[in-house]
């Protein structure tokens, strides 16, 4: 049964790469990855040796933990790349449940990445380890650690993998991967405000409680070695055991309930009210639509999420005790901000994806196709204007004077206007499909990658090289310019649709396939 | 009486593989005209270029007259399209998408909300036209995009698998509203592989089979005097009658 699984994996993995470049590339690059980690991970944990102990202790703490709280939340958020992960396709085959259960356990060890965390993990015997009892309890110690990794990681996605298949799930799921992308900040943010004492002691402290975390038991019955790292291990085990056991449970029951996704019960949405103070006809009915998705579509949500909380980001990092004061200190966070919303229009048809048909069944010329985009555009700055100005307003504020938000607000508004017209035009040449997936942050359809890498980078590039003239003086002192940002954005925006509708509406079909990719 | 619908040499290729080779499709004003044929004959590709969602490689697309690749103001307007697979505004109310559609078309607000209203009632959609369509079942899916598909009241309606997955309740009203539709003198033009519901529905039936036309007409002399899936069956080709092999299926005790 075990090599039956094993087997059934490698077939996937090798059947998924069967005749699509692209992915035997990233297949490539992955393992390469992968062993490059798995060899860097053992020697780096194996130089742990030369700390003293109690620090060496500490380091292998808080990586074993690490490595666990990875393997629980990487799986999570790229759910769906791996068919064995999903118990409900093999329900109707007549296994017990003690044979899925170490089936699929096997399965999930076998790949570049279980196998590279197992070769790190086993740097931690030779980075921790003090003499033989060490040594040996280390072998058992990692076995066990890698299996709690695996175990973890299967029992909450199993426990999971109902409601990650329903909408609400995801769209919930998708908003927590913001929220989980936000603490990887933090320690960043702490650093960057000059944190109160050295890392060291952090490091200690942080220690001091995860020793009795499971992997922390793990690390230290290494470095022990005696017979209080038996007991810790006895004490590892039956967590492993426990949470085995859980997933047994989350698996039965997984195998057993209806699947959620089909379950009818989601709520009306309110009529809008919104229409009422929109122009009527083709302008009017994109302009609603773009607001509507802008709330309800989470791959939305998340832009102008990530919009503000990277300017929040840089707006308090560049203000440290080595930054600067100034007006030009309010005017480029406002700036960025509004290149980062931007850049959300670089695909604006991506979002529609494959009801694009809807619009492209009905413009008859160029000028429906400007139409729309210019409800595109004015449904984001309905909503960046107001958000420009708060931004600007907070930067002025931090950066010392509120007043400074008088040249920052309307030269964010001119780069807005400039990304939208340079985003127009990306949009029709460079179009690429949004995979629908729970992953919000992955950025294209398979084999789109390029094409996606492409249109963002000529986006930000050509924004940056047209708003050049507008922003540098304002930067440098010439405050007065900001006047000109607004009507110099609107004119760019305007000339972008412009180009962009005309090359677009010839190209229609092939927007409409590339947007419309299987993913 | 002229055609509604003509194309003549049709061609698209994907790669090395030829999908549409040559395809003389004809239908005649105000018909109600089945296109069947096979998984992969080509129905779908030949119904995207008919629409103008697919660029054909070679050959001409005429709706009323009008060439569809070189004149697409005269033909947008006229026609009436629901794809294949259910590809509609997932984040839009089921009546917020209707409303979407005639605005796009510059039908005015209040004319288009009249036929809404109506068109959701006729489908049986007025309890859920507040839901998203992301919640719709397939029959509420293909409900809302004919509902869309006939807001702007087009001359030509073309329809890729409507009855695809559709339950027998749905299926009837589609069915109901069509034969209305086709009765006042518009043409309907819908892919299918059931044979039975082309039989019941269509006076006009077109097969394909492997990217080729291989037979074209008034239902009766398609079918002359057989039923219409023993004249696909025969027009098609049987591939293989499954008697060899399988000794082993069944309950027999031997």
């Amino acid at each position: 049964m075990v090599t039956l699984f094993v087997r059934l994996k490698l077939r996937l993995v090798r059947g998924g790469l069967r005749g699509d470049t692209i992915r035997q590339i990233g297949f490539g690059v992955s393992v390469a990855l992968a062993v490059l980690a798995a060899v860097s991970g053992f020697l780096l944990f194996s130089l742990i040796r030369l700390a003293p102990d109690d620090v060496a202790l500490n380091l292998g703490i808080a990586a074993f933990t690490l490595l666990t709280v990875g393997w629980i939340v990487v799986p999570l958020l790229a759910f769906g790349l791996d068919e064995t992960l999903d118990p409900a396709r093999l329900a109707l085959f007549p296994l017990t449940t003690r044979q899925l259960t170490t089936g699929l356990f096997a399965a999930s060890a076998a790949g570049p990445w279980p196998l590279a965390s197992l070769a790190a993990l086993a740097g931690g015997v030779a980075g921790l380890a003090r003499g033989p009892g060490g040594v040996l309890l280390g072998v058992v110690a990692v076995a066990l650690e890698f299996a709690l990794c695996l175990v973890a990681s299967r029992a909450i996605t199993t426990a999971l993998s109902g409601a990650l298949r329903s909408r609400r799930g995801r769209d919930l799921l998708a908003v927590a991967a913001v929220a989980v992308l936000l603490l990887f900040q933090l320690p960043n943010l702490l650093l960057n405000r000059g944190l109160p004492g050295d890392p060291a002691r952090m490091l200690e402290g942080a220690a001091a409680v995860l020793r009795w975390t499971p992997p922390g038991l793990a690390a230290h019955a290494i470095a022990d070695g005696g017979l209080i790292g038996v007991a810790e291990l006895i004490a590892l085990g039956m967590v492993v055991v426990v949470v085995a056991w859980l997933w047994i449970v989350a698996l039965q029951r997984a195998l057993v309930r209806p699947d959620s996704s089909t379950a009818a019960g989601a709520g009306s949405v309110r009529r809008s009210w919104s229409g009422r103070f929109l122009p009527g006809g083709m302008l009017g009915a994109v302009v609603a639509k773009e607001l509507k998705y802008a709330r309800r579509e989470p791959r939305g949500r998340i832009t102008w999420f990530t919009a503000i909380v990277v300017t929040g980001v840089v707006m308090f990092s560049t203000r440290g005790p080595g930054g600067g004061e100034g007006a030009a200190f309010a005017v480029w966070p406002a700036c960025l901000a509004a290149l980062m919303v931007g850049l959300q229009a670089a695909n604006s048809f991506g979002i529609d994806g494959r009801s694009l048909w809807m619009n492209a069944v009905v413009f008859s010329g160029a000028r429906d196709l400007r139409t729309d985009l210019a409800g595109r555009h004015l449904a984001i700055a309905i909503i960046a204007v107001p958000l420009l100005t708060v931004v600007a307003l907070f930067a002025g504020l931090v950066a010392g004077s509120a007043v400074w938000a008088l040249a920052a607000a309307p030269t964010a508004w001119g780069v807005l206007g400039v990304s939208l017209g340079v985003g127009a035009v990306s949009s029709v040449i460079l179009p690429y499909t949004y995979p629908e997936r729970l992953n919000a942050f992955s950025g294209a359809a398979p084999g789109q990658g390029g094409q996606a890498f492409l249109a963002s980078f000529g986006t930000m590039f050509g924004t940056g090289l047209l708003a050049l003239p507008l922003v540098v003086p304002v930067l440098l002192g010439a405050y007065w310019l900001a006047v000109l940002a607004v009507p110099y954005g609107l004119l760019v925006a305007w000339a972008g649709r412009r180009l962009a509708s005309s090359i677009g509406f010839n190209r229609l079909p092939d927007l409409l396939a590339a947007v419309s990719r299987p993913t | 009486m002229a055609d509604a619908v003509r194309t003549q040499g049709l061609f698209k290729r994907f790669g090395g593989q030829v999908a549409v080779g040559g395809v003389d499709l004809v239908v005649p004003k105000g018909s109600f005209a089945g296109l069947v044929g096979p998984n992969g004959a080509g129905k779908t590709t030949t119904l995207s270029m008919i629409t103008g969602l697919l660029r054909p490689d070679g050959g001409l697309v005429e709706i009323d007259g009008h060439n569809v690749w070189a004149d697409p103001v005269g033909v947008k307007a006229d026609i009436g399209v629901l794809p294949e697979g259910l590809r509609l505004f997932e984040r839009l109310s089921g009546r917020e998408l209707l409303l979407y559609n005639g605005q796009l078309r510059g039908i005015p607000l209040d004319e288009v909300r009249r036929r809404a209203d109506e068109l959701l009632r006729i489908m049986d959609l007025v309890d859920s036209q507040d839901k998203l369509v992301v919640d719709y079942s397939t029959g509420m899916r293909k409900k809302a995009g004919l509902a869309a598909a006939l807001l702007h009241n087009p001359r030509v309606l073309f329809l890729d698998e409507p009855f695809e997955g559709v339950d027998p309740v749905s299926a009837n009203t589609l069915v109901e509203v069509l034969r209305r539709y086709t009765a006042s003198g518009s043409t309907v033009v819908f892919s299918s592989h059931v044979m039975d519901l082309v039989e019941r529905l269509c006076d006009w039936v077109s097969v394909m089979n492997r990217g080729q036309i291989v037979a074209q007409g008034p239902i009766d002399s398609v079918r002359r005097g057989r039923t219409l899936n023993e004249a696909f069956l025969d027009l098609v080709g049987v591939r293989g009658t499954g008697e060899e092999g399988l000794s082993w299926l069944g309950s027999s005790t031997s």
